[in-house]
């Protein structure tokens, strides 16, 4: 009896002595971003880059951050990278916050910045390798994790020449191997394909697809490509000017801005503008933009309003040059977000 | 997951010796330069030894630390083009990313810089030593000169790393290297102290430390160990180290800060 009593005991101190350990195998990291109320102003020039952004991106989702250039995105991914520090607000990236815990932040994720750059005097081979050892790998395992990331991103054929005779596409596949080379639960990846050709951004586009179907990889990708936004991720967050000025699903996106679209294009730039100031005065002035030459103006029912519009203008004796109905693209939406947002500022001003 | 500091500091610096000696042309000019200050001022200067106030010296002992401080410097210079090449194609950043210790990402390119800095000063004394060079107080002697060209490429390094961490940028780092010239030619560079014409020239020998690194390695080369003029040159290094060093630091610490 009293031996058993030993033993039950002996029993749960060498299991408690086990659970720190047995936890640590089991917990699965969460490949969750959380950002709350986040703001970055630099110094310098005292520019306002990120001005309090906050949104979710699901363990396993795919997200895009969509704007024009100096929008506020790669300071933003710079901030959940742990490469700079915010100035307000909250980020938590994989359960662990991006400033008390950068160290813990950096074990899970994997990231390609458009300011990371290779060394161009090592090979592939051995760039991948050499990642893999500061990442903790033995000599062994780093080896055979880079001959099978060299596979996917197929490099096999160029792992022994100096990265400095690679293309700029096979640049860009072997940054995308060196992102993967810890299995990161979280791939931040700021704008992976601009400048590249649609061969080289279709094989980008489709290992993307992949990490994130078969591995369950959460994937932050920041572009400035709506199309590439459009076919890539579950969801989409808008972002002009530091702010995010709208998120949702593409379809829910599109959706906000009305069901089709009418282009109106005039030979003089004197009837562009009186169109533009007609048309606003007849109908929602935010569904009228006029932009590199063209008036956009979104409509409930393209093909009744079209005749009522052009009526309206020869009305006034402003000669139409060309009109075009369609269903409006990620594009038109994110002109019109965005111009509604200068229009809002313009009125804030003239206050 | 993740390494020690030790083992981050081995890879990187690994790393960085692999650059360099993929990049000749990273050492071979200031290797050039060394050796060609070595032959040439050997071969049409080494007559003035003749002169008193020489007392005798074999001018070869007497030039040699040019051309190995010329070295040095070069050597340690390429600490800090090392770093500035990363920081510009952006392999400081990756490595920033990854779970890397900071201090190794810094460390790594020094390290090099050093490894650098002593085989060529190795060389020298060797060419020197094939052009018949005497040492009066043995193998310790070249030990001491050894160390005191480390000391000095030490400072050197913490100097150029410093530029390059600051700056971030290849040009300024670049000029920032033609401190070398005054540095190497403001001094005891020909001629002993006492043969120096030119006052102004006189004052800058003497604030330069080159000239009292010059002098101890003369002294152990040519006159034996004679405690005091050997200090003058460690000093001067303990002095010199500790500015650049912590010039190199902060430079560092803002660089790989988040702020």
């Amino acid at each position: 009896m009293k031996f058993q009593v030993k033993f039950v005991i002996f029993k749960i101190s060498i299991f408690l002595t086990l659970v720190p350990k047995i936890l640590v195998g089991v917990i699965v990291v969460n490949g969750k971003i959380e950002v709350e109320h986040l703001s970055k102003t630099f110094k310098k020039g005292n520019v306002q880059a990120v001005k309090d952004v906050s949104f979710t991106v699901e363990d396993g989702e795919f997200f895009a951050f969509l704007g024009p250039n100096g929008a506020g995105k790669s300071t933003t991914v710079q901030i959940l990278t742990t490469l700079i520090n915010a100035t307000g607000g909250k980020a938590t990236v994989a359960g662990h916050d991006v400033i008390r815990e950068p160290e813990k932040v950096r074990r899970y994720i994997g990231v390609a910045l458009q300011e990371t750059g290779v060394d161009p005097d090592l090979t592939g081979r051995e760039l991948i390798e050499l990642q893999a050892s500061i990442f903790g790998f033995s000599k062994v395992d780093a080896k055979t994790r880079a001959e099978e990331l060299l596979n996917i991103v197929q490099l096999t054929d160029s792992a022994e020449r100096r990265i400095g005779n690679y293309s700029g596409g096979m640049r860009r596949r072997l940054d995308l191997a060196l992102t993967l080379v810890n299995e990161p639960k979280i791939l931040f990846l700021d704008e992976p394909t601009t400048g590249l050709d649609p061969s080289n951004r279709m094989a980008i586009w489709k290992e993307l697809r992949r990490l994130n179907e078969e591995n369950g990889t959460t994937i932050f990708l920041t572009t400035q490509y709506l199309e590439e936004a459009d076919s890539l991720a579950h969801r989409i967050s808008i972002i002009n000017d530091g702010e995010i000025v709208a998120t949702g699903t593409p379809r829910e996106l599109k959706a906000q801005i009305g069901n089709d679209l009418i282009a109106l294009t005039f030979s003089t730039k004197e009837e562009e503008e009186k169109a533009e100031r007609i048309l606003k005065e007849h109908m929602n002035s935010g569904d009228v933009i006029l932009q590199n030459r063209k008036l956009t103006v979104y409509v409930e029912d393209g093909t009744k309003q079209l005749l009522e519009l052009v009526r309206l203008l020869d009305q006034e004796n402003i000669e139409v040059a060309t009109v075009n109905l369609s269903s409006p693209t990620l594009d038109d939406i994110f002109l019109k977000i965005t111009s509604e947002q200068v229009e809002k500022e313009g009125e804030v001003h003239g206050e | 997951m993740g390494n020690s500091v030790w083992k981050d500091t081995w890879l990187i610096t690994l790393r960085s010796v692999k650059t360099t000696l993929r990049n000749p042309f990273s050492f071979i000019p200031n290797l050039m330069i060394s050796a060609f200050f070595l032959l040439v001022y050997e071969g049409g200067l080494s007559g003035i030894s003749q002169l008193p106030m020489f007392e005798g010296a074999n001018y070869l002992a007497f030039i040699l630390p040019v051309s190995i401080v010329s070295a040095a410097i070069g050597g340690a210079g390429g600490a800090g083009q090392g770093i500035v090449k990363d920081i510009e194609n952006g392999f400081f950043s990756r490595l920033l990313l990854t779970p890397a210790s900071r201090l190794a990402i810094v460390l790594g390119p020094i390290i090099a810089g050093m490894l650098q800095l002593f085989i060529q000063t190795l060389l020298i004394i060797g060419i020197a030593f094939l052009l018949g060079l005497e040492v009066e107080t043995g193998f310790g002697g070249i030990l001491f000169v050894l160390l005191i060209a480390i000391g000095w490429g030490l400072a050197f390094a913490g100097y150029s790393a410093g530029v390059a961490l600051r700056t971030k940028n290849a040009q300024a780092a670049q000029a920032g290297t033609f401190i070398f010239f005054p540095l190497i030619f403001l001094s005891t560079t020909f001629v002993p102290y006492e043969l120096i014409e030119a006052q102004w020239l006189k004052v800058a020998a003497t604030i330069n430390p080159t000239t009292y690194i010059f002098e101890s390695m003369r002294t152990v080369l040519i006159d034996g160990w004679i405690f005091w003029d050997l200090m003058q040159g460690v000093i001067a290094i303990v002095i010199a180290c500790t500015i650049t060093i912590t010039f190199a630091a902060i430079s560092a610490k803002k660089a790989v800060s988040r702020g």
